[in-house]
């Protein structure tokens, strides 16, 4: 709270210092404030954590203001709004701008929505065996029943540009924005499937964000460069949760508890969990624009590393992008992207304890390396040629191509490639202000798009599963991973978007605006599985005003989306 | 502790069986907005919205595969004891959400810039599945009255 307080102080200081320049250059700015004082009630009845989401407040009269200022004068322009509902609820913005060589923004905002409590009551199911309850068994447990969760969101952000040298055009830009989130939020955690049960709590949240940005860019004749410098942090200043990890025994009998303990990783014991690591990311990005032959080129490049403070494992990205813009003729445009991505993220080796150790029989070692499936170069280009072919008809046809080579996701050094072809076209009519229509059509085909990297059905085990062990009578769950077969995704391999947008206006007092969009995606490679998605959205909006007096507006959306998918399930015995 | 075979049942696998659903989700919003000015010094104002939303998943039917597994495994295994039929599992998703929000208020200009402001608006959300956070139903009605000095 100190810092947003420094930072609030520093703007309006800053802020001040504007105006004394305002007035110091003898400029007579032309101002007007408005001051609104007054007070409000709430009243909820049933429910409150979700009509009244973001509104806190207590069932009496509470004060409120509003205050706001615009000045414009000789080169100069200020705008100030605060609003006060109640103290959670504040939004607070200051813009001001000097001549073409400074301009400040401020925003403060403070929120806190209310979250409700997930009763966990799709986790609850058991087997039956010939009518018998079994030993497959999901159960959850509500640890803080009735809990109403809330966080407290507070945003305060800035932004200064300023024009050191206008010969050369050379901007300076630093910007900076914390985020304060604090309050309670739901937790769950799972017991292996020794128990299957699933706790939930409520647990502390004070999280801070800080992103800090810096820029500055220059003309050299006539091309501009400009060099940018990105900080982002994260942390949460609470202790930890804790859990408590049931102790492993036969889900019916009780038994076992010895052989149940050593498959499992903890047992009878608490241990922290959901802990949101520290992190922090820094870009630098580098950009350059202006003319080459009869077009415009724009090109940049960009490097970022993030940092995970608590366990030291790092990801770094390179980003580069080049487009041109060519005049094929007086009417015709030609666009051409390129942008490369290339992400890297550490490897991370997992040490999980012997499985059935201190057992007699078969041991088992777990321990693996995760690659990251982030681990990938994408390299997205796309050719578009836009032609206004009269003063009423424009039209643009893109042919796009992305081939995003993954490199260890499913197999390290075997990654899967993902290549994706698009095409769109789009038409729009403009009869003055009076009547325009717009429309678009797109289609993607991809080929081999991102897949999980586990089966969705079981193979047949009887014949196949064997114990792991001579002299060794039982097969082990985890041998079933070996069974798994069919890709299964969400993503498609064709994709059809339609959109269309037209408005009318018959006069000055009418005005009409309907459109329709539309979407279809199928995966055509997922054998007999016919996994898809459909979406239909159309709109009607109508503005009536026959005189300044009277106005009114109605209107309606509807939005209509069916995804179809398979549930599968594993038949086994046992 | 207890010592001994790990399990008392030997694990036997007979594949998979799937189905085919879909998840259907439809919003509606209906909005209406209006001001009007009877007199220089009065405006009223108000604005009514309505939104419908529901969601929800078919009921999972699951094929009889007894033959299937007799002709393909030649195994006259009975697993009629696993109940595949999820005849609830289905209504865990259904969301089935109604908004009524209704607004109304009214400005009266004083001579000197000085403005007095009325307004008061209501929401009723009724919430007719109420799975996941269980009935989130409930009224909210917010009254508010004020100056507002313009200078």
């Amino acid at each position: 709270m100190k810092k947003i307080l420094a930072y609030a102080t520093g703007g309006l200081i800053i802020w001040s210092l504007v105006a004394a320049s305002v007035m110091a250059q003898g400029i007579t700015p032309v101002s007007k404030y408005t001051l609104w004082i007054g007070n409000h009630y709430t009243d909820f009845a049933d429910y409150r954590g979700k009509v009244g989401e973001y509104d806190r407040g207590q069932e009496r009269w509470l004060p409120e203001f509003i205050l706001e200022h615009v000045s414009r004068g000789e080169g100069q322009f200020t705008s100030f709004k605060a609003h006060y509902f109640d103290e959670n609820n504040i939004l607070g913005t200051l813009t001001s701008r000097v001549g073409s060589r400074f301009q400040a923004d401020f925003r403060y905002r403070s929120s806190v929505p209310q979250k409700g409590q997930d009763l966990l009551a799709n986790l609850e199911t058991r087997e039956a065996i010939n009518g018998n309850p079994g030993g497959k068994i999901l159960t959850h447990e509500i640890l803080d029943p009735g809990a109403h969760y809330s966080v407290h969101r507070r945003e305060l952000e800035g932004r200064l540009d300023y024009l050191v040298s206008p010969s050369h055009n050379v901007k300076f830009m630093a910007a900076h924005k914390t985020t304060l989130q604090s309050g309670t939020e739901q937790k769950t955690s799972a017991n292996h499937c020794f128990s299957c049960h699933v706790t939930s709590n409520g647990v502390k949240v004070e999280k801070v964000i800080h992103q800090l940005t810096a820029g500055l860019q220059g003309d050299f004749g006539k091309h501009t460069a400009g060099y940018e410098f990105a900080y982002r942090s994260f942390e949460s200043k609470t202790m930890a949760p804790t859990a408590y990890y049931d102790e492993a025994k036969h889900p019916v009998n009780g038994g076992s508890g010895a052989e149940f303990t050593s498959r499992q990783n903890f047992s009878d014991t608490s241990l922290p969990y959901g802990t949101y690591p520290r992190t922090e990311k820094v870009q630098h990005k580098v950009r350059f624009k202006g003319p080459l032959g009869s077009g415009d080129y724009a090109t940049s490049l960009s490097f970022s590393k993030s940092f995970n403070r608590d366990t030291d494992l790092d990801g770094t990205s390179w980003v580069g992008s080049v487009s041109y813009a060519y005049p094929l003729d007086v009417r015709t445009r030609l666009i051409a992207k390129l942008i490369g991505t290339k992400l890297d993220v550490d490897e991370v080796f997992v040490d999980v304890p012997t499985y059935r150790r201190g057992r007699p029989g078969p041991q088992s070692e777990f321990d693996f390396t995760r690659y990251s499936s982030l681990n990938r170069f994408d390299l997205r280009g796309s050719l578009e040629v836009i032609r206004r072919f009269n003063e009423k008809v424009t039209g643009s046809v893109l042919l796009g191509y992305d081939n995003i080579a993954r490199d260890d996701y499913p197999v390290h050094d075997e990654g899967l490639t993902t290549s994706r072809f698009t095409g769109e076209i789009k038409v729009r009519y403009r009869k003055g202000l009076r009547y325009s229509t717009a429309i678009k059509y797109r289609m993607e085909k991809t080929t081999d798009p991102f897949t999980s990297g586990r089966g969705l059905f079981e193979a047949r085990g009887r014949d196949v599963l064997n114990p792991p062990a001579a002299n060794f009578a039982f097969v082990f769950y985890y041998q079933r991973e070996g069974l798994r077969y069919q890709n299964i995704t969400t993503q498609p391999t064709l994709v059809h978007i339609f959109e269309w947008e037209s408005s009318w206006k018959p006069d000055k007092a009418v005005n009409v605006n309907l459109g329709l969009k539309g979407k279809y995606d199928k995966n055509g490679d997922l054998d007999s599985l016919d996994v898809n998605h459909l979406m239909i959205q159309p709109h009607l909006a109508l503005n009536y005003m026959p005189n300044p007096r009277w106005s009114l507006a109605l209107g309606t959306n509807y939005s209509h989306a069916k995804a179809r998918g398979p549930v599968a399930v594993a038949l086994f015995d046992g | 502790m207890s010592v001994g075979p790990p399990l008392d049942v030997q694990t036997k696998h007979y594949g998979s069986e799937y189905a085919m659903v879909d998840y259907k989700t439809n919003s509606l919003n209906l909005y209406l907005s209006t001001s009007y000015a009877p007199m220089e010094q009065l405006t009223v104002f108000g604005n009514i919205n309505y939104s419908k939303s529901k969601a929800e998943l078919d009921q999972v039917v699951m094929p009889d595969i007894t033959d299937l597994l007799y002709n393909e495994v030649r195994d006259a295994t009975d697993l009629t004891h696993q109940d595949f039929t999820f005849a609830e599992m289905h209504e865990y998703s259904n969301l089935d959400y109604a908004l009524l929000g209704l607004n109304l208020g009214m400005e009266y200009r004083f001579t000197g810039g000085v403005v007095l402001t009325l307004d008061g608006t209501y929401y009723d959300l009724n919430d007719k599945a109420g799975f996941v956070y269980g009935d989130e139903s409930g009224s909210y009605f917010l009254l508010r009255s004020g100056v507002r000095f313009e200078f």
